[in-house]
């Protein structure tokens, strides 16, 4: 094709014998993410398709017409299984408002107004990081039992706020950093506020960051075991992932079936996320120096 | 260049008190600013670790609310349980499996990802999900393939490959236990790393790679030349957000073997859980967290002295 043929690469191939053999690796990769990243969510789907009689005593791999079932989705309306999705739902979406509200605030304070200490403050956030869970549960079991937001969502919400902060703030702000402040310079001749400038000019062209931040607030929320095992003792104010461990450690036959059609419902919002926001959420990312 | 012209126009409200203080107005509306984050990182990272701390000097029943001074004798016991030192070396094994094979596969699914034509969005949406979805599910899921009780992997691992007898169950086996928690965390977790490096891959303009041919670049040239330092600053900042998150890990393992087979799970984090919740000693446990902090941040600031993950990246901009 190419006029001057570079010469040998790995294998000692030429520019286009060295393409095929690329291609042929990408396909085998593609082959082989698909079968490893799709598997167990089809695996997880067909059981919850199965008559759960099926499940428990032998192997099926394809809800055949004779076993299909839509039944073990009924387990979706038992109170007790809608009121820890319930909650979920409740923890995430109140965990995602809280910290990209604060993050955008705090972001824009750091790249557009001059305070002291600012570098030093958002290198002590990342120092965040290196506490696990347990380390800032166990002790927050008896701050929150002592001003009273043990047991609370709202005390869930703060603290899972509160970890996926110090990334949100430093996304926020590194991205901010890359809008040209010349736009809200613009509105401010035009006599706008600050507040005007930073709602009607930063806040639009943040998307992708607010998006990146909202997912990644939406995944620690969505996920998180460890603060709501501690910090939500009472079962009627607890979250999906520890609830369905204690109804698993109470009922005496909770079906594997039941389980996967419970599961499937929990895997549902978060493909559709990443289906529908996944341009604006590597966007948000892309920034680089984190 | 902005500041120059910025002084003059930013814009001034009316008279406020604060404008006759010592402090710019602008330093206040700054401070302002990030005060919410500074209320919840006091209340949910200073106030525990503090806390943490002096509950780490006493002696408490975790039912008791009585509080009894022992000063650093916690910490004696702590370096002294045998099932200590176990744990910590448990949780590096853990911590550096997890994070080369996340590396690993995270990069490799990033770089097929990001050349992929058909069905990439549909793709890149399946591998995303494993890292939204709740650990719970893949638990869940894991748990039931690896059941003695038709558990489809349990099953191949047995009949196909002859790596276990057909009755047991390899969560619950020694030798097993800890390869599985590894190869299960890194299935879910190696997407973290895949969604930082392709959102660094998508940002290598196209045209750099067609300059590096028009030179007579190979593939390989291409990759060490052109993909490889722009992703070296991004892997640096995420193979160690990924080694202080898999030492903290918590959940997964407590999901699927509670620490068990005897100890042959139990990592620092599960031990401290442990201590909390059957031993009932909250104080111990308390002086468990502070010295897996002092571990983590002894290590965080080693590993930023060797690469400077910071710097790097800055640098590669």
């Amino acid at each position: 094709m190419s006029q001057s043929e570079p010469p040998g690469g790995l294998l000692g191939l030429s520019y286009d014998g060295e393409t095929r053999v690329f291609e042929a690796l990408k396909i085998v990769s593609t082959a082989i993410i698909v079968l490893v990243g799709a598997w167990p969510i089809y695996w997880m789907t067909q059981l919850a398709f199965t008559e759960y009689e099926t499940v428990e005593g032998a192997v099926t791999v394809f809800p055949t017409p004779e076993i299909f079932t839509v039944g073990n989705f009924t387990v979706l309306t038992d109170p007790e299984m809608y009121t820890y999705m319930f909650n979920t739902v409740v923890v995430a979406i109140g965990t995602i408002v809280t910290v990209v509200i604060v993050s955008l605030v705090a972001g824009y304070g750091l790249a557009r107004l001059d305070f002291p200490q600012k570098e030093n403050f958002a290198r002590i956030l990342l120092l965040g990081y290196l506490f696990s869970p347990i380390v800032i549960g166990i002790p927050l079991y008896q701050i929150w039992r002592s001003i009273g937001l043990l047991g609370t969502r709202i005390g869930l919400i703060i603290a899972l706020s509160a970890v996926s902060m110090p990334f949100a703030v430093w996304l926020m702000w590194k991205y901010i950093m890359t809008i040209p402040e010349a736009h809200e310079e613009a509105a401010w001749v035009d006599g706008a506020s600050r507040w005007r400038g930073f709602r009607d000019v930063v806040v639009p062209q943040c998307r992708p960051a607010i998006i990146a931040a909202a997912l990644f607030a939406f995944a620690l929320a969505w996920n998180d075991f460890t603060f709501a095992q501690i910090l939500l003792p009472q079962t009627d104010t607890t979250t999906f992932a520890p609830g369905i461990l204690r109804a698993m450690g109470q009922a005496q036959f909770l079906p594997d079936a039941y389980l996967m059609a419970i599961s499937l419902a929990m895997t549902l919002p978060p493909l559709l996320f990443a289906y529908f926001m996944q341009s604006y959420l590597l966007k948000g990312f892309q920034v680089r120096a984190l | 260049m902005a500041s120059e012209t910025g002084e003059s126009i930013r814009p001034r409200g009316t008279y406020i008190p604060w404008d006759e203080l010592p402090v710019e107005r602008e330093t206040v509306a700054g401070i302002g600013t990030v005060l919410p984050v500074v209320v919840l990182y006091l209340l949910i990272a200073v106030f525990p670790i503090a806390f943490a701390f002096w509950a780490s000097l006493h002696n408490i029943h975790t039912l008791n609310p009585q509080w009894e001074w022992v000063g650093l004798a916690n910490y004696v016991e702590v370096l002294n349980i045998s099932t200590f030192w176990g744990s910590l070396w448990r949780g590096i094994v853990y911590m550096v499996g997890s994070t080369l094979l996340q590396l690993a596969v995270g990069l490799w699914m990033a770089l097929v990802l990001n050349r992929i034509t058909r069905g990439q969005k549909l793709l890149t949406a399946v591998v995303f999900t494993a890292y939204l979805i709740p650990t719970i599910i893949v638990s869940l899921v894991a748990l039931r393939v690896f059941d003695p009780l038709g558990g489809v992997f349990q099953m191949m691992g047995a009949e196909w490959f002859g790596l276990w007898d057909s009755q047991t169950a390899p969560l619950g086996s020694r030798d097993w236990a800890m390869r599985l928690l590894i190869l299960i965390g890194s299935w879910k977790f190696a997407v973290f790393v895949t969604i930082f490096t392709l959102a660094q891959l998508r940002a290598i303009p196209d045209r750099f790679y067609e300059a590096a041919k028009v030179c007579g670049a190979n593939r390989w040239q291409m990759f060490r030349d052109i993909t490889l330092p722009r992703l070296m600053g991004i892997v640096l900042v995420v193979v160690l957000l990924r080694s202080i998150f898999m030492f903290n890990k918590f959940d997964i393992i407590w999901q699927l073997t509670q620490g068990g087979p005897g100890n042959a799970t139990t990592t620092l984090p599960v031990l401290a859980y442990k201590t909390v919740y059957t031993d009932q000693a909250y104080g111990l446990a308390n002086a468990i967290s502070v010295v897996m902090f002092l571990f983590l941040f002894a290590a965080a600031i080693i590993y930023f002295k060797l690469f400077n993950p910071s710097e790097e990246v800055e640098t590669t901009t």
